[in-house]
């Protein structure tokens, strides 16, 4: 399949492309080529395009421990779109919204995103400073005696839940309640920007609860045995 | 059935015949309601006072000479429609009805209009609740989670347990869209629930 046929179909692949630090400009390769080219398992590129298809991995482990390596680092790649493309893209929308319009629930938006952003700042923080390293650890040994045991799942789809949450919050806000006249480009632009934040972030839980924690419980297992 | 969609509708005559008939034809439609027969006009402010009434049917006869205790009623309930029924004695439309049909009217044509009344009020935009339809109850937990109380708290002082808050609050989310404590402050001064100055920054 044509890398370029498979973005026309959904634009988004090309944040996905971004995370794989992949340059766009893919011409005629197929998916297979490019693959080769970047030297990425071709399982693990389509695991994750279909993730942002929005059709799901059922059943395709086991990923090989040079996937899981690259995964990590498209997670960190991730991690720095939000901290440094999304979110001083969102909080200029809301500063220029609060300047036009200086009522308090204006302020009180701009508060409660940087609220929201800092709770996701933390999750990426841990992620970054305690999380992959475990996992790069526990990739590299053959057996090792390991005292923290994987960030469970379930407490890992628990956090990912309450910060989706409140993004959800973020846009009915915007849509619902907050009365702003005018301005309805800025507007405009920051509601399809949460919205894009909120779909890259959606699939980087989805890619850490249906791919990284279950490979990681894997190799544990394997390792304790 | 979902409770609250329930029609509570009061029928203010004294004829039993005529009682008999209206309930005969709204017990006997698609429509899911609740019937109260009243005899006076007293009967009608003590069982709005102790119920909530979506529609009342009335002989608008009844009306003459007590026409502001009629309006007073109207404006302590904004959200009642009132029906009348012609028997063909009047000459003129009532003022104090939405809408009148008559004795000859059919069975369809009653309920249709009785169903397009309720519709019409319900479509009504009400100052503090707005179209998510909080209730009074509903508005009560909500202030006090935007003032920062806890669960137990606010329980506490509503004199309800902890289990109905919850309840409550679920409904809130669900009804908003909004779950978290800040999104409801946001929320609770946009709808005008509570002050800005209120809330300090």
């Amino acid at each position: 399949m044509k890398m370029a046929d498979l973005i026309d179909g959904n634009p988004y692949l090309l944040l996905m492309l971004q995370h794989f630090n992949i340059d766009f400009r893919v011409s005629d390769r197929t998916v297979l080529q490019l693959c080769n080219q970047y030297d990425i398992g071709e399982q693990l590129f389509i695991s994750i395009a279909n993730l942002y298809n929005g059709s799901g991995i059922r059943g395709e482990r086991p990923f090989t421990r040079k996937d899981m390596l690259q995964v990590i680092d498209f997670l960190k790649s991730s991690h720095n779109y939000y901290r440094f493309d999304k979110y001083p893209q969102i909080s200029t929308c809301i500063r220029q919204l609060q300047e036009n319009h200086p009522e308090k629930e204006l302020k009180l938006l701009e508060k409660f995103f940087n609220e929201y952003f800092t709770e996701v700042r933390e999750h990426l923080d841990y992620e970054d400073e305690v999380a992959f390293p475990y996992f790069i650890t526990l990739l590299g040994n053959d057996k090792q005696n390991n005292d923290r045991e994987i960030y469970s799942s379930r407490e890992y789809s628990d956090h990912h839940t309450d910060i989706e949450l409140k993004l959800k919050d973020l846009k009915n806000l915007l849509l619902k309640y907050i009365k702003i006249d005018n301005d309805l480009d800025l507007r405009r632009k920051l509601f399809m920007s949460l919205y894009e934040l909120e779909f890259d972030l959606y699939i980087h839980s989805l890619i850490e609860e249906t791919i990284l924690i279950p490979s990681g419980i894997d190799i544990e297992r394997e390792q304790n045995e | 059935m979902n409770k609250s969609a329930q029609l509570h509708i009061a029928i203010l005559e004294s004829s039993k015949i005529i009682c008999e008939g209206i309930q005969a034809i709204l017990y006997q439609s698609d429509m899911d309601c609740r019937v109260y027969r009243l005899d006076t006009l007293d009967d009608l402010i003590g069982l709005l006072e102790a119920n909530p009434v979506d529609i009342l049917i009335a002989n608008p006869v009844q009306f003459v000479n007590r026409e502001k205790e009629i309006q007073k009623i109207r404006k302590n309930y904004p959200s009642l429609a009132v029906a009348g029924i012609d028997f063909g004695m009047m000459h003129k439309p009532s003022t104090l009805t939405d809408i009148t049909f008559t004795l000859y009217d059919s069975t369809e044509h009653i309920v249709h209009l009785l169903l397009k009344l309720d519709k019409k009020s319900q479509s009504q935009p009400n100052e503090k609740e707005g179209e998510e339809n909080l209730t009074k109850r509903e508005i009560e937990v909500l202030t006090g989670l935007v003032n920062g109380m806890l669960n137990k708290e606010i329980a506490d002082a509503l004199n309800i347990s902890i289990h109905t808050v919850v309840r409550h609050r679920k409904n809130i989310a669900m009804k908003t869209g909004i779950r978290s404590q800040s999104g409801l402050t946001i929320y609770a001064i946009s709808k005008k629930i509570i002050s800005i100055e209120d809330i300090d920054i």
